[in-house]
């Protein structure tokens, strides 16, 4: 199994590296790319889009189609991560540790013991590895976790007009979700957050994607041409298209956030999302 | 060329918090052990940050005129100053921790006299 995966990876990288040689050298000012469609491009981003960010422009809507792919290769990074890791919570772990809230104590509890109630407020369930309580940490994680959801809302609806879109908002907020599974404990995440939002989120942020391609389609237009919304949107052909640009970045933010948050709970708990960092 | 009192204020402000990240770099190399360095690394932060950052805000809203826009951006590069303070102190305090609770000892000369 490893030989018959080291020989595709070994034939994939030689006929990538093979035809990579057909490609005009870095910066060639004579290749495709800078003789007609970077000029054009720059020419007609504003009256095409009416988008004054040309990069955005690029990402979601002349080259909409290599961002969808992208869009699915995050996700089925996730999935690739979910199968390969996640296992069933072992039902009886060796040993659990609880902190008797009001006093400090650690309670370390061993396996067939008497567990305390599952919602109680006297005893929290603590990690075995790693279990400091610290008031800091979490106050602080708490005061900046809604900043940083705000920043990433802006930045996800701000990337027409500055650096920004669907990539960069979706990890800023999956990392928001991620630093509250820090500053608590995975297990609180996961009640706020759990594993079925995220896949759901996921696969909804490619389908928003997808559909609003496929709504193009449905309209009689090319697929992914946003022109086609016009009559949705109630707008001129331009606007359509700047508006059908927000439509695949928030559907781009929605599967990175997702995927990041259920890459970062397989992973940091081996796949058994009971404990971890 | 002119040298009014706002150009001196600014570069006088940068200055000075340049010289507190250069001290910061020089310290996280030349610091013997984990946790002084972020004695330097937590300088960086506070000092030379308030500092250069007050300095660009005050150049931007000198600059630009006293009009909202300017008034709008140095808010900004306040706030960043603001979330500078509230974060990096919790981060060195979680850094420290972690390294306490992973049983790294502090440096001492006794323990270590053959180090410069």
């Amino acid at each position: 199994m490893k030989i018959t995966g080291l020989v595709t990876v070994i034939i994939c990288g030689a006929l990538l590296i093979f035809y990579a040689m057909d490609f005009p050298d870095f910066g060639d000012g004579t290749s495709p790319a800078s003789t007609y469609l970077s000029p054009y491009f720059i020419e007609h981003t504003i009256e095409d889009a009416n988008v004054p960010n040309i990069v955005t422009t690029v990402l979601a809507d002349y080259r909409g189609y290599d961002t969808m792919y992208e869009t699915t290769v995050v996700f089925t990074a996730g999935l690739a991560c979910f199968f390969l890791l996640r296992r069933k919570e072992s039902q009886n772990p060796p040993a659990r540790f609880y902190r008797h809230t009001p006093t400090g104590i650690t309670l370390r509890i061993e396996e067939g013991g008497k567990l305390p109630a599952e919602g109680s407020k006297v005893f929290m369930r603590i990690d075995s590895l790693w279990a400091p309580d610290s008031l800091i940490i979490k106050n602080t994680c708490r005061l900046v976790i809604a900043f940083i959801q705000l920043f990433a809302l802006y930045v996800v609806a701000h990337g027409h007009h500055s650096p920004g879109g669907g990539f960069q908002g979706g990890v800023l907020l999956g990392s928001s979700i991620i630093l509250f599974a820090i500053s608590n404990d995975l297990r609180r995440s996961i009640k706020r957050f759990n594993e079925k939002t995220s896949a759901i989120l996921g696969a909804l942020g490619v389908l928003l994607y997808a559909g609003t391609g496929f709504l193009c389609l449905l309209l009689g237009a090319h697929f992914l041409n946003y022109k086609a919304l016009a009559p949705i949107f109630r707008s001129t052909a331009a606007m359509a298209r700047s508006h059908g640009i927000l439509c695949v970045e928030i559907g781009v933010a929605f599967a990175v956030m997702a995927v990041m948050i259920w890459i970062y709970y397989n992973l940091s708990s081996a796949g058994k999302h009971d404990e971890g960092l | 060329m002119e040298i009014d009192i706002m150009t001196i204020i600014v570069g006088g402000l940068l200055a000075i918090g340049l010289f507190f990240f250069l001290a910061g770099a020089i310290g996280i190399i030349r610091f013997p052990d984990f946790y002084s360095r972020l004695h330097p690394a937590g300088m960086i932060d506070s000092m030379g940050l308030l500092l250069s950052m007050s300095g660009l805000a005050l150049f931007t809203l000198f600059d630009g005129g006293l009009c909202l826009a300017s008034v709008l951006n140095s808010l900004k590069i306040a706030l960043i100053v603001v979330f500078v303070y509230i974060t990096s102190p919790t981060a060195t305090h979680a850094i420290i921790d972690a390294g306490m609770r992973a049983g790294l000892k502090p440096w001492t000369k006794k323990r270590n006299p053959q180090s410069k």
